[in-house]
């Protein structure tokens, strides 16, 4: 495992993967541009991608000074924008389709005059990045979800073990473990057996 | 300030601003891709004001739409389609994979949209197209765009709204409301 910023072999995209990013040397990353918006400096592991997981173009971790996210074993990100102020945890075996939205923060705070204030400090900066303004509600998404395309998960949710979230859902309260939500908002239309033998 | 010389600011593209875009100072547009479908004809075309970003935001604008932009506005990867006109106010962000359309792009009744379908394809090169209605979008002050959000044709977004992420917004939004849902439908104020 390499400790140092580095390149991913034959990408078009020159920059690199920060050094705190920790990847399992079996998990497949497609370009470094994924982490093009990883501006996590603090912590030692800022992202840690698990044994034979893969994250191919599109996968974004828009990830501030103070997050962390955690990206389990066999998981396919197919093209997933996760937006981190503080935690994202995803489990193994999950399976994340096409522009899927995971986000622990809206980036800005709630009242208009203090987006304001962020917005006119942030036209000073270089890079122009939003910045952490408030502690950001976790994201927890289990073991063996699927999660559909365009699913967006809104800050705080935590989805159990073997759900399925159906295409363009948007996930504003928690789902339970082995159940079928879909919708915006989405709503629970059926529940999955764990047991069911494979056939 | 129009500068038509303002190259746009990415690792990897040089392209130069269309002479009708007129941007204020320290705005930055960044995106290879912000102007392959800029095919306004209009004299000031997409006016954006002082101190906004732009990354990769994909300005298509037909011929004589029209888009004006106020200052402080952070927008990422947005699309915004314009047949006619698009209004966004000051301090407004918009999210990743968000539309904005003030057009359907295609007429409703079936007849219509048949004669449409073959001046689209290349059987009917330089067919006049049915008319169509568009119906401008108006996005007031400090309104806070999730991503994957769809707006659509003749909406006004009141000031300080917020739209939540995934929502497609198929009626007015009034001032500091907050919005989910497909439709979006209210479920609180903002302060």
């Amino acid at each position: 495992m390499a400790k140092s910023a580095r390149t991913v072999p034959e990408d078009w995209y020159p920059g690199t993967i920060p050094s705190n990013v920790k990847i399992d040397d079996t998990a497949y990353i497609e370009t470094a541009y994924s982490f093009s918006r990883c501006r996590s400096q603090i912590l030692p592991e800022a992202v840690t991608i698990g044994y034979g997981t893969s994250a191919y173009l599109g996968t974004m971790f828009d990830i501030a000074p103070t997050g962390r996210v955690n990206v389990g074993k066999y998981v396919l990100l197919n093209g997933v924008w996760i937006i981190c102020d503080h935690e994202v945890i995803i489990g193994d075996y999950t399976l994340c389709s096409w522009n899927v939205v995971i986000m622990d923060t809206y980036q800005a705070p709630e009242s208009s005059s203090q987006r304001r204030m962020m917005l006119q400090q942030i036209s000073q900066r270089s890079p122009r990045n939003l910045e952490a303004m408030n502690p950001g509600k976790p994201v927890h998404i289990g073991n063996n979800v699927w999660l559909g395309f365009e699913v967006c998960i809104l800050p705080g949710v935590h989805i159990g073990e073997g759900a399925i979230v159906g295409a363009r859902s948007v996930v504003q309260d928690n789902v339970e473990p082995y159940t079928i939500v879909a919708g915006n908002p989405a709503r629970r239309i059926k529940r999955l057996d764990p047991i069911e033998p494979i056939t | 300030m129009s500068d038509s010389t303002v190259p746009i600011d990415d690792s990897w593209s040089h392209d130069r601003l269309p002479p009708n875009v007129d941007i204020g100072l320290q705005t930055i547009i960044a995106g290879q891709h912000s102007f392959k479908r800029f095919y306004c004809q209009q004299e000031k075309g997409l006016t954006i004001g002082a101190h906004c970003s732009m990354n990769h935001v994909q300005f298509a604008i037909g011929q004589s739409g029209r888009v004006q932009i106020g200052n402080y506005c952070y927008f990422t990867n947005a699309v915004l389609l314009c047949e006619l006109e698009l209004r966004i106010g000051s301090y407004v962000i918009i999210g990743w994979n968000t539309t904005i359309t003030d057009s359907d792009f295609h007429p409703l009744p079936p007849a219509q949209r048949i004669l449409d379908a073959v001046a689209c394809s290349p059987i009917g090169k330089g067919q006049a197209r049915p008319l169509l209605q568009h119906a401008p979008v108006i996005i007031e002050d400090d309104v806070w765009i999730g991503p994957s959000v769809t707006i659509l044709k003749g909406i006004t977004i009141g000031a300080g709204a917020f739209i939540e992420p995934g929502s497609v917004v198929t009626h007015d939004v009034p001032p500091q409301s907050r919005v989910i849902g497909n439709p979006a439908r209210i479920i609180g104020t903002n302060t």
